[in-house]
């Protein structure tokens, strides 16, 4: 009998759920060919439980969940969260700041929905090409890559979080320290969007070794 | 070294018929067969019954009240059935008596895989001829698409006691990819009924569970519970209707017992995603576990309970979302030679 080293407690046949509640209110004619047969499909295959952070309410959201996640230290996700929370409350009592601040022409420019500003911010952290250090005859390149979504958007988060934890006053609270990067990366500033930039010129740097790359 | 978890009672079949030479002679099962009828017929005297319409499940019945046996195994008990459930499907042997074998492939080695590979490619040949005489005459007719989902193809166990030999996995990914591409085709009547044959049914996965019809209060308010589980948590809910979306847990209003919004969110979510959120009333009971799994207990409570109140194709829906399945995750155990379950000891040069 074999056993893998990533193994699960669900049989290989198992899905992912699915929790969309817009797929649910579609009429049947309206759906196409395609996800037709998806719905079918799906009809007979067993489906694996949905876990606690996933909820269909209007307030849960991958990404964030994601995030709070990663912050989690210890399996403390009661203070994750809260942490999270603070955060999106101080981005909007700032950005309600300046928006009473300004004057009428800027008020439609200024974004004051947290959540559209945490997307963004992170969407602009993303770095687009990475380094992968391959040997080849005994020496180590650092060989420029395309990265695929998941790794640019954990890139993302894990140095928004180390920046957050290392680089700031003893005294200052992580809620307001993220809000201010994370206002600084909406704006295309601050030091995650240098650190971006410095890997970009990196990798054109070793564009010779490009070629170096097989897969 | 490699062990595996999860198997399933099919692969755990030994394929008996595929070993070797056979081991009982044709004359030897037809003289079995012979002693089992006659058997039948004296147990049906012995019983009283009618020797004609004696059924297996007599057979059964009155072994059992003659060899009345205390043994736990099931499988050690005295049996008395049809010699060709007993013996299992052998291969007869292959050549004759001047040792010319029968069949034209025999010296392949797999001459059964073999001869089926010949027979499915023939089939094959033949639609892609009548595609071409179509193709000559008018437009090819459309084909009406078989619904793909009902069915599955045999596995490679199955498709080894259909052929009685041993096959590789390569072998059969062929066989498989060579059906598969008979079907792409617009094939005639005559392909499918032998494609049938290598197809099996595969039931939906909502008719495995019956829901349960609504039971009716002394009040005249529709309720019905249901029982959900997680990690070391059980609980029971009990849902009302028409009522004010109200929730008490073991006599507690949910604010006071789940303080961390996570799990308030969790026992909301099947009623959020049906969209009857201030529609009913919950009573549940739950022990054992911690704060997270009795949430996901009662969360897997609830959503049982709402099974009797919505349509079908709602089950289903949740069903997909992930709200009706148990979840089987549990803390692994520690293993010895290791600190934790995956966690190694400091590795130390010396």
């Amino acid at each position: 009998r074999l056993t893998q080293v990533r193994w699960s407690r669900y049989n290989p046949s198992f899905i992912e759920p699915e929790v969309n509640k817009e797929l649910q209110q579609k009429p049947w004619e309206e759906l196409s060919e395609e996800e037709k047969q998806k719905m079918e499909l799906k009809a007979v295959q067993p489906i694996k439980a949905a876990p606690p952070s996933l909820s269909s309410s209007v307030f849960s959201d991958p990404m964030i969940s994601k995030f709070t996640n990663m912050m989690m230290k210890d399996g403390n996700k009661v203070l994750a969260r809260s942490l999270m929370a603070q955060t999106l409350e101080t981005i909007k009592r700032k950005q309600l700041e300046k928006y009473h601040k300004a004057p009428e022409e800027e008020k439609e420019k200024i974004e004051c929905n947290p959540y559209v500003i945490f997307h963004q911010a992170l969407k602009n952290c993303q770095p687009v090409i990475g380094l992968s250090s391959i040997t080849r005859g005994g020496k180590t390149y650092q060989v420029p890559v395309p990265l695929k979504d998941n790794r640019k958007r954990f890139l993302a988060m894990k140095w928004l979080i180390t920046e957050c934890r290392e680089n700031k006053h003893r005294r200052t609270m992580m809620p307001e320290k993220l809000s201010q990067e994370l206002l600084q990366a909406f704006n295309n500033e601050g030091p995650i969007i240098k650190k971006k930039h410095v890997l970009h010129k990196m990798a054109e740097a070793n564009r010779a070794y490009a070629h170096y790359r097989w897969w | 070294t490699l062990r595996l978890i999860y198997t399933t009672t099919a692969v755990q079949r030994k394929n008996v018929g595929a070993s070797g030479p056979e081991k009982y002679t044709e004359e030897f099962i037809k003289k079995q067969i012979e002693e089992f009828n006659l058997g039948k017929r004296h147990l049906a005297n012995m019983m009283g019954e009618d020797p004609e319409t004696f059924t297996q499940e007599g057979i059964d019945r009155a072994i059992a009240y003659l060899f009345p046996s205390g043994l736990f195994d099931k499988r050690a008990r005295p049996i008395m059935k049809h010699p060709s459930e007993i013996f299992p499907e052998q291969r007869k042997i292959q050549w004759g008596e001047d040792g010319r074998p029968f069949h034209f492939l025999f010296y392949t080695g797999k001459q059964s895989y073999y001869s089926l590979m010949h027979e499915t490619y023939e089939k094959f040949l033949n639609v892609q001829r009548y595609q071409d005489q179509l193709a000559a005459q008018d437009l090819p007719p459309q084909k009406e698409k078989k619904n793909l989902a009902g069915s599955r193809w045999l596995t490679k166990i199955e498709l080894e006691e259909m052929l009685l030999e041993k096959l590789s996995d390569d072998d059969y990914s062929r066989f498989i990819q060579l059906l598969q591409k008979l079907m792409t085709l617009p094939c005639g009547d005559t392909e499918e009924k032998y494609i049938e044959k290598f197809l099996r049914e595969v039931p939906a996965q909502l008719k495995k569970v019956a829901i349960e019809p609504l039971k009716y209060d002394e009040r005249g308010v529709a309720f019905s519970t249901g029982e959900g589980a997680r990690k070391t948590a059980r609980a029971t809910a009990v849902v009302y209707d028409n009522g004010s979306g109200k929730m008490t847990v073991n006599g507690i209003d949910i604010l006071h017992y789940f303080p961390v919004l996570q799990d308030r969110e969790q026992l909301l979510f099947p009623f959020q995603f049906l969209g009857r959120v201030g529609k009913h009333d919950t009573v549940c009971t739950v022990s054992g576990g911690g704060r997270s799994s009795q949430a996901g207990a009662i969360r897997l409570a609830s959503a049982k309970a709402l099974r009797s109140f919505v349509t079908e194709k709602e089950v289903e829906f949740m069903r997909q979302a992930g709200l009706l399945t148990y979840d089987p995750r549990v803390k692994e155990r520690k293993k010895p030679g290791q600190e934790g379950a995956r966690r190694k000891f400091t590795w130390k040069k010396r």
